[in-house]
Formats: structure tokens, C-alpha cells, sequence
């Protein structure tokens, strides 16, 4: 609430030097106090709830705790799948008839490893929810307390890192569609 | 000019199930001798104790990227002439060119079929 900081600052800069200060406004002095006092309520309710606490302790904990379980799911999954495909590929077998049944065997292990996506679908629709969360509360404060960000206050290891992916074109997978084709990349090579 | 089924190749990539994958497609397509190293910097060392016909090699790596590595290769007298081919999901355009302008053979963006893994191998290594 920008107005209360902006009388006290007006306060400050209208007042007479104490030497030739006259009597003291207390009526004024009373409203500026009021305002302020209604200012701090007014960011302490903000702060509550942003319920910070319960992001901490709860909700990004939670997320972590599902991104590593989707990590090791994954993980799993695809072990899974190329451990059936290399035996596939790699049986030495020469009867079709003995052939068959050893495919068949790896092609349902196949099919029970992808049942992965339907779990980390639900977990990784957890993260986005506390994400979503995590943004709704943060812009809500925000704009609560008018914050403005400023370039000072990077964390410096963060900078590091963001300085080298800079440095080292380390952008990661491009979004969906943003992508350039691997057509596009070919005609580079020609 | 076929290709050599012999050549030994290093692929470089932090993600063991990716080394994986590109062992088993380069074994499809006949090649037996392959290395892998998990970062830019293993890679070079691997590459300095033996002569290898073709380095496949992720970008992003810690600590040594693959860009960095594709530098130090380029760089280096014994090395500079060695097939890299980089295999990435980093797909942004300025990524392409600082890797063609530091001197990579072919760029494969991820995820990527076995057959532009042959194309590539075979435009770098082959006929």
C-alpha cells in the first residue's frame, strides 16, 4: 500500500528544521502513525497468506518428492524396455516356434514397464498444481505490496550458473514447437 | 567408400539410458568397438589414449559440455581430424551454428530415429 510510505515521505520532506519547528501537529502526526499501523496490518495479512510455511513444510517438498519418483520410474521403465528389446535382438535362437514364445514374454514385459506413464502422469500433475499454487500466491503478494524485482538481488551462485549457460549455449530441450527440425538442421550440413 | 564396421567410436553422454539406446543402434548397424565416457572431460581423456573414427557426443554435460569438448578436439593436433558428430535435444538454432562453426561433422537433434543416426554416420564416416 504505497500511499502510507508516501505521506510519511511527504511528512519528512514538508517539515520545518527543528530550529525553527513550531507546534507540534499531533492530529497529523496521529493520521501518519494510523496509516502506517494500517499498512503494516495490511502486508502481515498478505504474508499470512502467502502461507509460506505451508509451502515450505508441505507443498514443494511434495513436489520434489514426486519429481524423483518420476525420475526413478522413468529410469526403471526404460531399463525395463531395452533389457526386453536387447534380449529380443540379441536370442540366438533359430526355431520360430521356440522364437515366438520368448517375444511374446519380452513384448508383455514391454507393455506392463509403459503402465509408468499413467503414475507419473498423476505425480507430475501434482508438481504442476503445487507449481500453480506456488505462482498464484507469489503474484497475488506481489502485487499486494506493489514488489518490484531488482537486479541486485540475484543469488550469486545462481548468476554463476546462469552466466555459464549463457556462455555455453546450454538453453536444454526447446518448447514445444520452438524447436528447429532436424530438416532444417540438415540443410545446414549440405 | 563403405563404412568401417571396425572403426572404434566414443559415444560421450551423461544419461546412461541414452549411451545405451546409441550402443545398441550402433551395434545393429555392425559396429562392435564402442566406448562410452559420461562428460566432455572423460571423453578427452579417452580419446587421447586411443585413436578412435568417430566421437557421438551430447551437449549438455557437467562439468565439460560437449560443445566445450567438440572445442578442446578441434583444438588439439592429433585430434582435430576426428568425426564428431554432436547427438542433443538442444534444438535452438544458435546452437546449430556455434557447433558447425566450431567444426562438427552433423548435428542430430533429440529424440532421433535409428535410421538419421545411420544417415548421419554414413555422410560423416562413409561414401
Amino acid at each position: 500500500m504505497a500511499p502510507a510510505s508516501a505521506s510519511l515521505r511527504k511528512v519528512r520532506e514538508t517539515a520545518p528544521p527543528p530550529a525553527a519547528a513550531g507546534p507540534v501537529d499531533v492530529t497529523m502526526i496521529m493520521r501518519e502513525l494510523g496509516a502506517v499501523a494500517d499498512y503494516i496490518a495490511h502486508i502481515k495479512s498478505e504474508i499470512g497468506a502467502l502461507r509460506a510455511n505451508e509451502l515450505c513444510r508441505d507443498r514443494i517438498p511434495t513436489a520434489s518428492e514426486e519429481l524423483g519418483s518420476t525420475l526413478k520410474a522413468t529410469a526403471s521403465a526404460a531399463h525395463t524396455i531395452m533389457a526386453a528389446a536387447e534380449d529380443i535382438l540379441g536370442s540366438g535362437e533359430t526355431s520360430m516356434a521356440r522364437y515366438r514364445p520368448q517375444v511374446e514374454e519380452r513384448i508383455i514385459a514391454i507393455l506392463e514397464a509403459c503402465s509408468f506413464q499413467d503414475i507419473t502422469g498423476q505425480r507430475l500433475s501434482k508438481v504442476a498444481e503445487a507449481l500453480g499454487q506456488i505462482e498464484k500466491r507469489l503474484g497475488r503478494f506481489a502485487g499486494a505490496v506493489n514488489a518490484r524485482d531488482t537486479a541486485d538481488a540475484q543469488d550469486p551462485e545462481e548468476a554463476l550458473r546462469q552466466a555459464r549457460r549463457e556462455m555455453l549455449l546450454l538453453n536444454g530441450p526447446a518448447a514445444e514447437g520452438k524447436a528447429i527440425a532436424q530438416d532444417d538442421i540438415d540443410k545446414l550440413f549440405d | 567408400m563403405a563404412l568401417d564396421l571396425g572403426m572404434p567410436i566414443l559415444v560421450v553422454d551423461d544419461y546412461q539410458t541414452m549411451v545405451r539406446i546409441i550402443r545398441n543402434l550402433l551395434k545393429q548397424l555392425g559396429f562392435e568397438d564402442v566406448d562410452d565416457a559420461s562428460d566432455g572431460t572423460s571423453a578427452l581423456s579417452k580419446l587421447k589414449q586411443k585413436k578412435y573414427g568417430l566421437v557421438i557426443s551430447d551437449w549438455n554435460m557437467e562439468p565439460m559440455t560437449g560443445y566445450e569438448l567438440l572445442r578442446h578436439v578441434r583444438a588439439d593436433e592429433g585430434l582435430r581430424t576426428t568425426p564428431f558428430i554432436m547427438v542433443t535435444a538442444e534444438s535452438k538454432t544458435e546452437n546449430v551454428i556455434a557447433a558447425k562453426k566450431a567444426g562438427v561433422n552433423n548435428y542430430i537433434v533429440k529424440p532421433f530415429n535409428a535410421q538419421t543416426l545411420k544417415t548421419k554416420i554414413e555422410a560423416v564416416c562413409g561414401a
